[in-house]
């Protein structure tokens, strides 16, 4: 906790004082750089400090803050369990990152943007994402949720001389706040049942199945919306393009994240639900899986896809989560305790390879100055950094076997075959939907990203302007390093991250787990990790193999064999659209894919045109409407916002009255 | 012992398989044809060979091979041969073992695309988009066996997990193997699905991918196939035939005759019938998935679970 508040300190110290520099960008960088740093740092040793504790040490809320001073409604609470500290180990990480990376890219900018603020703005959103993370009171935690909507917009439309940065920004802000409606009828319901605004009361107090059932309802829509489940999910592609690269890994890496966070925070509080909350959220994360990834598939703007990304991984930590909530429904501790474990390594795994992949397209799009796939290619070459980073991130999020994705992959598989097990006919059925579905985004993630990694890196370059490519000096490599090779150590070493997400799982489960149910889950993997170093044994013993012979024979290098034609170019090339192609057609029935075709005609055809769009139904068809007849409703409502001072203090002066004869009624 | 063993079978024995294959072809085309060893003969033909390395291509396109066959045959180190147990099991372990088949995939795909390639591109995405739609039935069958033999390890369903099942849901277990056998052909790249014996670009899948491989590589990628095959080939028959007798030596034997029995199965498929139409092949998937899912529906109503 003294660690977390001298963290909290440095960032707002230094955020004032950055603000205060902010017209000379080298000090304010430098000051940013450096109390980023040293923030982190003391916050990732916060969060250690809880993570490592016994379980049965101490109560599972671990360490308290109170301050007695009344703020309206509430005190200034705070606490860290395993849960909170899980989290801001995540947080700090990725912000760290971010932030270098931040620092990096914003060194050379010579825009007309004031940085500073920028900078300033950076720090003060870890700030509340801090207080989001550890407030234990529902006053504290909706103004800290607010703070931290209000400087995200800011941050993601920092280049807002675009049309389409600007419109990003307001659908983001419209969509949060939509959330923040249903957050606040939750809490009310909750304060109201429990008779406090405190987390710890409020969990102490026992809610009937239907209320829980209510308030399960509004905290998936308040905080799905932030979280990007399908259908709330629209503001994800639109923000995360818009936003600089950096911003879109702190969005996509933590703030989503926050969203999962608050949802597990109402699974503390009120304990218990009715088993088809859990069902429902079930279904509710299928889709936002497999939706995800098809969308993402039908993307050839590299950060629209990674943001359709984020969805379907949103879906894979909902199915971990859908699972354990079952499993607590059904009184089954294992399934449970697996489920939540699997959701909050998938959530660590996410934000970190999510982060990765963000930053390593941020310095693609640096040097290509585009972020449409289909004029890339062959960039491996020219960006030996970049793309060895992209595919280690790629190779992660497909979830396969020596990388990070895999591990928590295997959690789920194992949360929802152990549901099969234990669970009766109806809990059967639903844990076998969720394995086919998550096998269904497994391979369609490993499309996705075989599209995306070679498209953008391999094979020829198919853009015709001459393009300067650099990688990057030490800084900006540094962050993304570090992101995988966290990547790499908890694909290989799994155990101390399986360990903390268990520590988290156990708030969620609310009993302190025994030993040999951790063994039960733990040693599975370290037996795993063994077949994998088997098979790098063999790796290694092959490769020798190979050295040898190419050795003791000639090598020779070619063109690629083209069948017999030899003027090939790299506009003969397959494109990221053909690469989609056979797959959507397959699914078309649930898809909004057309492909568009301007077929040649003649002998001596001059045009010919082929392209394919895939739609995001959930905004043309829910969102858009919905918003057209909210724009028909309010202009018949117009006439009461007239702009008279003079009639709105009659507004005043009405309601006051109304008050008034309300109490003495 | 049986460690030893079971690596020499893994290692070893594979090549075997792809040898009947091409036999019973050549007798049902009324050949005499290639020696039994044939595929072990190209395999070290293939070894010396010199190499052509495309100049588009990056070290992906030097490693995948590598790696692939790694995968693959760290896969197998999970799979029961005959009755001893695999050298790893743990409870989960099938995941793994789709796991590392997928990684055995995904890096040859990425092989494909380095090269810049239409054609191996082409290849490239039809084995991705069809693998994406059998991965499901695996899934789904792997599902289906360990909830009949209540266990998550690849040993413990195959060693003796299902016998007793053969006579309580045999409609079921039948339905899985023929919804395995249709996964099988889609996964190796056999015929009614692709042709490996044909060179012709435009109808392939897997050949088309591994057009530019040459020398080592192409050899340690026929290689890994055929370990490929052997490992669903042992899948499918320890799931049909569950009498184990308790010699070691006749199990062994006994082993390898069932599953040299599936290569001239192979074979005999190959033989009668036609490739399928490509845009077709998603229908075979398709019903095999359907076929799976009766399964479970029969399981789930009956209540076996």
């Amino acid at each position: 906790m003294f660690f977390l508040f001298i963290s909290l300190f440095i960032l707002s110290v230094s955020s004032v004082l950055i603000f205060a520099c902010s017209r000379s960008k080298t000090i304010s960088a430098g000051l940013f750089l450096w109390s980023l740093v040293a923030a982190c740092g003391f916050g990732l040793g916060s969060a250690f400090s809880v993570l490592c504790q016994k379980a049965g040490a101490l109560p599972l809320g671990v360490m308290d803050f109170r301050l007695q001073a009344h703020i309206p409604l509430g005190e200034f609470y705070i606490g860290i369990d395993f849960l909170s500290a899980f989290f801001l180990l995540l947080l700090f990480i990725v912000t760290l990152a971010a932030g270098i990376y931040g620092y990096a890219y914003l060194r050379d900018y010579r825009g007309p943007r004031n940085v500073g603020v920028h900078l300033a703005l950076f720090h003060l959103l870890t700030v509340v994402m801090v207080f989001v993370l550890v407030a234990k009171n529902a006053i504290l935690f909706l103004a800290a949720w607010e703070l931290m909507t209000v400087i995200s917009y800011f941050l993601i439309t920092f280049t807002n001389d675009s049309e389409q940065v600007r419109k990003a920004g307001y659908i983001y802000l419209i969509m949060t706040h939509a959330g923040v409606f249903c957050l606040v009828l939750m809490f009310l319901i909750m304060g109201a049942g429990a008779g406090s605004m405190n987390f710890d009361q409020m969990q102490a107090f026992s809610f009937p199945l239907g209320l829980a059932a209510i308030l399960f309802m509004l905290a998936f829509v308040g905080f799905g919306i932030k979280a990007g489940f399908i259908p709330f999910h629209v503001w994800l592609p639109h923000a995360h393009p818009a936003a600089p690269s950096y911003i879109s890994a702190l969005l996509s890496g933590v703030v989503i994240k926050i969203g999962i966070y608050g949802l597990m925070r109402v699974l503390v509080i009120v304990k218990d639900f009715p088993l088809w909350c859990g069902v429902g959220l079930l279904i509710m994360a299928v889709i936002s899986g497999v939706g995800g990834v098809l969308y993402a598939l039908g993307q050839h703007e590299i950060k629209k896809l990674l943001a359709y990304h984020s969805i379907e991984n949103i879906g894979i930590i909902a199915l971990g989560l859908g699972i354990g909530m079952i499993g607590h429904a059904y009184h089954q501790d294992t399934v449970a305790l697996l489920g939540f474990t699997a959701a909050l390594l998938h959530t660590f795994n996410h934000a970190v390879f999510k982060g990765l992949l963000f930053l390593s397209a941020g310095s693609v799009i640096h040097c290509t100055h585009t972020g449409d796939m289909e004029r890339m290619g062959g960039l491996f070459k020219w960006l030996p950094w970049t793309g060895h980073l992209f595919l280690i991130g790629s190779l992660s999020i497909c979830g396969l076997p020596l990388f990070n994705g895999f591990i928590s992959e295997w959690l789920v598989f194992r949360s929802l075959l152990e549901g099969v097990f234990h669970f009766d006919i109806f809990g059967i059925i639903f844990s076998i939907l969720a394995i086919v579905a998550l096998a269904l985004i497994g391979g369609l993630a490993a499309l996705c990203f075989a599209k995306a990694f070679g498209v953008i890196f391999l094979g020829n370059n198919r853009s015709s302007e001459e393009q300067h490519y650099d990688d990057g000096d030490f800084v900006f490599r540094a962050p993304m390093v570090l992101l995988a090779v966290l990547c790499l150590w908890v694909g290989l070493f799994p155990t101390t991250m399986v360990n903390f997400a268990l520590q988290g799982a156990q708030v969620l489960t609310g009993v302190p787990t025994p030993w040999a149910l951790k063994a039960a889950i733990i040693n599975p993997l370290l037996l795993a990790t063994r077949v994998l170093s088997f098979g790098i044994i063999i790796f290694v013993i092959l490769a020798l193999l190979r050295r040898f012979l190419v050795r003791s024979h000639p090598v020779y290098l070619a063109e690629t064999w083209g069948c017999g034609y030899t003027k090939l170019s790299s506009r003969v090339q397959y494109t990221a659209s053909s690469f989609a192609k056979p797959i959507l057609k397959i699914f078309r029935s649930i898809l909004f894919y057309k492909v568009e075709a301007l077929r040649p005609k003649g002998y001596f055809p001059t045009e010919g045109k082929l392209g394919s769009s895939l739609k995001d139904a959930a905004e043309s068809l829910f969102f858009r409407p919905l918003f057209i007849i909210i724009k028909r409703f309010s202009r018949k409502l117009k006439w009461i916002q007239s702009g008279h001072t003079q009639i709105y203090i009659l507004y005043i002066l009405f309601l006051l009255v109304i008050l008034l004869a309300w109490k003495l009624h | 012992m049986n460690t030893l063993l079971h690596l020499m079978i893994l290692f070893v024995f594979p090549p075997l398989l792809l040898g009947f294959i091409g036999k019973t072809k050549a007798f049902f085309a009324g050949r005499i044809g290639p020696p039994l060893l044939q595929p072990y003969y190209d395999i070290l033909k293939l070894m010396q060979k010199a190499s052509v390395y495309s100049v588009t291509a990056n070290w992906i396109f030097r490693a995948a091979p590598l790696v692939s066959t790694a995968a693959i045959l760290s896969a197998g180190i999970l799979m029961p041969l005959a009755a001893f147990k695999p050298p790893v099991q743990f409870e989960g372990d099938l995941i793994l073992f789709v796991y590392l088949l997928a990684l055995g995939r995904f890096v040859i795909v990425l092989a494909a695309l380095d090269t810049g390639s239409s054609f191996e591109w082409l290849g490239a995405i039809r084995e991705m988009t069809f693998g994406c739609l059998s991965e499901i039935t695996v899934f789904l069958n792997l599902t289906i066996l360990a909830l009949l033999s209540r266990s998550l390890s690849l040993s413990e369903i195959f060693l003796g997990g299902l016998s007793s099942s053969w006579l309580q849901v045999g409609p079921v277990l039948i339905l899985v193997v023929v919804s395995s056998f249709l996964v099988l052909l889609v996964e190796n790249s056999r015929i009614p699905v692709d042709d490996p014996e044909t060179h012709l670009e435009l109808t392939m899948i897997h050949e088309v991918m591994v057009l530019d491989h040459s020398g080592v590589d192409l050899g340690l990628i026929v290689y890994g196939q055929a370990v490929k095959l052997f490992l669903f080939g042992a899948m499918l028959v320890s799931m049909i035939i569950t009498f184990k007798p308790l010699d070691a030596f006749t199990d062994t034997a006994l082993f390898l005759l069932e599953i040299i029995g599936f290569a001239i199965f192979i074979g005999m498929i190959e033989s009668m019938m036609a490739r399928l139409r490509l845009n077709k092949v998603p229908f075979l998937l398709f019903s095999a998935f359907i076929f799976s899912v009766f399964g479970l529906i029969v399981i789930l109503v009956r209540g076996g679970h």
